[in-house]
């Protein structure tokens, strides 16, 4: 339990760093491998990189999930603390994020509506978590996934946009979480042009993505 | 006093982590008290998450990064390369004269790259240079022997080693079997 408490006092220190120090964070020679294997031979600077990294997408991951904001920080953070903890037991022998973390963190949204769901069985209906949890975290998994026939229609709609508009949407989106900063520089762009550029490329898929729905 | 509700640009903003910490923090406050905006934060969370599965789901080579004038150039050296080709085979049927190219090795010019049909081109354009020619009598040799010379071909002269060619010469058949009258036992 310290070891937990210990690798959340850390990954907070860093998360309030994060805003003074974005280059730190974003440094081109973060190499993800490289940052992975440090992590797992207990460097804290590389677990305070990764964190950076990928945090918000965790967040924003238990958002679809229909958790309460607050409370996708907590988890969020939960999920940190013990995936360090688990690299501190030894039981870590592999770390692919953020992958990983999403895994964990759903776990721990499922076991805390669940928890929820406990304690309140005795409550009157209007007090019932899914007042508070929009959507149940461990039935929206299966409503999560798209369709082939959303997928065609979303890469049919990729097609049509520009190739550079689609480049800074693979590098954004594609599983590397690359900070919009590193996407701007890679492609040649300004941040804002890259976050314009990303908010387009969003409507049109969202367009696409809720034709077939509305069908 | 509630704040103003969340606006779907507003909370596209926060998940892409593009709001300042202030109105950050502001925006979280708010969807903690009410429920529709949440639920629009929601909304923007899971098209989130399914934009990555969208991207994970991309082919591969789409990720190729080109320079924009690449296509362009690639097509200009491909007509390049097919306009060097024909002219290289055109060459080689003028210049090789009426002999046939061995068996055992096709011309390359239809299968290799505008570079290797260009030495292959040398190579034969050198080639006439080993043709012997036999002019065939007195009468005819300075003419003969001017016309070679001005090809740039070897001459044989009619009383050097080399046997003078004769027209007439014997096919080795029996007579009449070139004949299409009649059959012929060979």
């Amino acid at each position: 339990m310290s070891a937990a408490v210990q690798g959340l006092r850390m990954t907070t220190l860093r998360l309030s760093k994060e805003a003074d120090e974005p280059a730190e964070a974003t440094a081109p020679g973060g190499d993800e491998a490289l940052l992975a294997r440090r992590a797992l031979a207990g460097d804290r600077a590389a677990w305070d990189a990764l964190v950076a990294r990928h945090h918000r997408r965790v967040v924003v991951s238990l958002l679809a999930r229909g958790v309460r904001v607050d409370r996708a920080q907590e988890l969020a953070q939960e999920t940190w603390a013990r995936l360090i903890q688990q690299q501190q037991r030894g039981l870590l022998t592999e770390l692919r994020l953020p992958n990983l973390a999403l895994t964990q963190a759903a776990f721990l949204a499922a076991d805390d509506a669940r928890r929820a769901r406990r304690e309140s069985v005795a409550s009157a209906v209007d007090e019932l978590p899914e007042r508070h949890h929009p959507v149940d975290p461990a039935v929206s998994a299966e409503r999560r996934l798209l369709s082939e026939e959303q997928l065609s229609r979303a890469h049919a709609a990729l097609a049509q946009i520009s190739p550079s508009a689609r480049n800074v949407f693979l590098l954004a989106c594609d599983g590397q979480e690359l900070p919009h900063a590193e996407v701007a520089s890679r492609v040649g762009l300004s941040v804002q042009r890259v976050r314009q550029i990303l908010c387009e490329v969003r409507k049109k898929l969202r367009t696409a993505l809720e034709e077939e729905t509305h069908a | 006093m509630l704040k103003p509700h969340l606006t779907r640009d507003a909370a596209e903003q926060y998940i892409l982590g593009a709001l300042a910490p202030e109105k950050a923090a502001s925006l979280e406050a708010h969807t903690l008290e009410c429920e529709p905006c949440a639920r629009l934060l929601q909304e923007e969370a899971l098209l989130s998450e399914q934009l990555h599965e969208v991207a994970s789901t991309v082919p591969r080579d789409a990720h190729v990064l080109r320079p924009a004038r690449w296509d362009t150039r690639r097509m200009g050296l491909g007509t390049a390369g097919a306009a060097l080709a024909t002219a290289a085979s055109l060459a080689f049927v003028l210049l090789s004269g009426e002999r046939p190219p061995p068996a055992s090795s096709p011309l390359p010019l239809e299968m290799a790259p505008p570079t290797v049909a260009l030495e292959k081109l040398e190579m034969e354009v050198a080639e006439p240079r080993a043709v012997v020619v036999a002019c065939p009598d007195l009468a005819t040799q300075a003419s003969c022997t001017q016309a070679a010379e001005e090809r740039g071909l070897l001459v044989q002269y009619p009383w050097g080693t080399g046997e003078v060619p004769r027209y007439e010469a014997r096919t080795g058949l029996p007579e009449g079997a070139l004949s299409a009258r009649r059959p012929v036992s060979l």
